[in-house]
């Protein structure tokens, strides 16, 4: 397997509460891999650990070539990382200002990306103006503009209705067939788990360790379509089973 | 709402009529408020306090811009970084603390008896209002959005342009409204002392001297129209400029 980030051996406290004892996981290239845990079992805490956020207190990590430049990191807190003196525009051109590109690559780009989400945005408007799933949005493509290798997401869709979830999760599933980035996704939502991923990654309660990994062979684009098949169901079965075995419910 | 402020001036003028006419102050030493007004709108149409008027403006912007102009840089500087700024925390404060016409005599010394001394000790003290706040407003940036931006591979100073100068911004305005207030109240305190001809602090004291009590009424009258209408100036230039911060 060509590991494309990889921990070992990880550790982590956080006062006298232990996450992660000698945690190991490997990631693929690549591929969307979605982490499925309870509450508190460090879910959070891996993704920032990897993108410098966090200090681990032992083992290793590593995410090959990273750059700073080919990462993107959707938070969970996505409307306090906009920034609400810059219209929509500017806030999806903020990390492309910041890699020092033209105003014509910018433009250029921003425009890419609308087309692929289908999406209106009064680019003269403010984020405050938006709805919390349109600001979702909104700082999706914030990160996608840069054509991330990497991709961190936690808790995506959380703030968004159902209608608005499902069209997010098409425009990810396009936007992951055109560059192929490599994709950790945190969720709370088997189905969204199962629908986007293609390995989902059980977490144990704590001290954290990976209690099984679950391949999804279902092929892409998964449609609405998809999440009726007899194979959707039989993977999200597997999932809420070990899930089942981490929570005793 | 907004007509419900008119209700302010109105009961202002109500109180001060009903305790001239009762005869609750001497007539004398608190003139009924037309009389005063009257007087006001003479000294304002005959010019005769334009040109005092003007030289407090004068001197209270001159001031006011010397502070913005040392103070907000050092303040984005200091608030940069809160090690620096708790080092000099104590000498921003104590000097805050000490009310800014005590030092008048110490400027009178260094700048003489002129118009320099009294521009001097308002930009002073502006000044550190200036910095203090501003460096507020750096310290207690939202981390959610300096963490985003560093994650995206930003430098400090992209940091610093694009988030932190911005993030201050609601905290600096409230200190440059408080600096012009504190300028205006300083430069006409030191234009009741020596070594001036003109502004309206000079005004008043040559119009209590002189027992001319309507004059000296008028020209307070006009100290606050000044001080309210500055501040009403930079609330609008707040409330356009900072666009994100209105409910």
């Amino acid at each position: 397997m060509n590991a494309f980030i990889s921990v070992q051996n990880l550790k982590k406290s956080f006062n006298n509460t232990e996450v992660f004892r000698d945690f190991s996981i490997d990631v693929e290239q690549g591929k969307i891999t979605a982490i499925f845990g309870p509450n508190g079992s460090g879910k959070s805490t891996l993704l920032n650990i990897l993108s410098g956020i966090t200090t681990k207190d032992g083992g290793q990590f590593e995410i090959e070539n990273f750059n700073h430049f080919g990462f993107s990191y959707i938070f969970q807190n996505y409307r306090e990382s906009l920034l609400p003196w810059r219209t929509n525009f500017e806030n999806v051109a903020l990390p492309l200002e910041i890699q020092k590109k033209s105003k014509q690559e910018i433009k250029k780009k921003v425009e890419e990306l609308q087309k692929l989400f289908e999406f209106k945005f009064d680019w003269e408007n403010y984020p405050y103006e938006l709805s919390g799933g349109q600001q979702q949005i909104l700082a999706f493509m914030r990160a996608l503009v840069t054509s991330p290798k990497v991709l961190f997401i936690d808790e995506p869709f959380s703030a968004l209705d159902y209608e608005n979830n499902l069209r997010l999760r098409e425009h990810l599933q396009k936007y992951y067939l055109k560059y192929t980035p490599t994709i950790l996704l945190i969720t709370h939502n088997i189905e969204e788990a199962v629908h986007l991923a293609e390995k989902i990654v059980v977490f144990s309660q704590r001290p954290t360790k990976v209690l099984e990994v679950i391949e999804n062979p279902l092929s892409y684009p998964r449609t609405v379509q998809s999440l009726k098949a007899e194979q959707f169901h039989q993977v999200k079965d597997k999932v809420l089973s070990a899930f089942q075995k981490v929570t005793n419910l | 709402m907004r007509k419900y402020t008119i209700i302010g001036p109105i009961l202002l003028i109500l109180i001060w009529d009903v305790a001239s006419q009762l005869q609750l102050v001497d007539k004398f030493f608190l003139p009924d408020p037309f009389t005063v007004i009257k007087k006001l709108v003479e000294l304002i149409g005959s010019g005769a306090i334009l040109g005092d008027l003007i030289f407090t403006l004068e001197r209270v912007v001159l001031s006011f811009f010397i502070a913005l102009a040392i103070g907000l840089p050092l303040g984005l500087f200091l608030g940069g970084s809160e090690k620096i700024y708790r080092s000099v925390e104590f000498i921003i404060d104590f000097f805050r603390s000490t009310p800014a016409t005590a030092l008048f005599p110490l400027f009178l010394l260094v700048f003489g008896i002129t118009d320099k001394s009294k521009i001097a000790v308002a930009a002073f003290a502006a000044m550190l209002i200036i910095i203090f706040n501003t460096a507020y407003g750096v310290m207690h940036a939202k981390k959610s959005r300096i963490l985003a931006a560093q994650i995206m591979g930003a430098t400090k100073v992209q940091i610093f342009r694009w988030i932190l100068f911005w993030e201050s911004l609601p905290q600096t305005f409230i200190g440059l409204r408080s600096a012009i207030s504190l300028s205006l109240v300083i430069i006409v305190v030191t234009e009741m002392f020596i070594g001036t001809t003109s502004g309206l602090g000079r005004k008043i004291i040559d119009s209590q001297i002189t027992y001319e009590i309507p004059a000296m009424y008028a020209t307070i009258l006009m100290t606050g129209i000044v001080g309210y209408l500055l501040n009403l100036l930079f609330l609008e230039a707040e409330k356009r400029f900072l666009h994100w911060c209105r409910e």
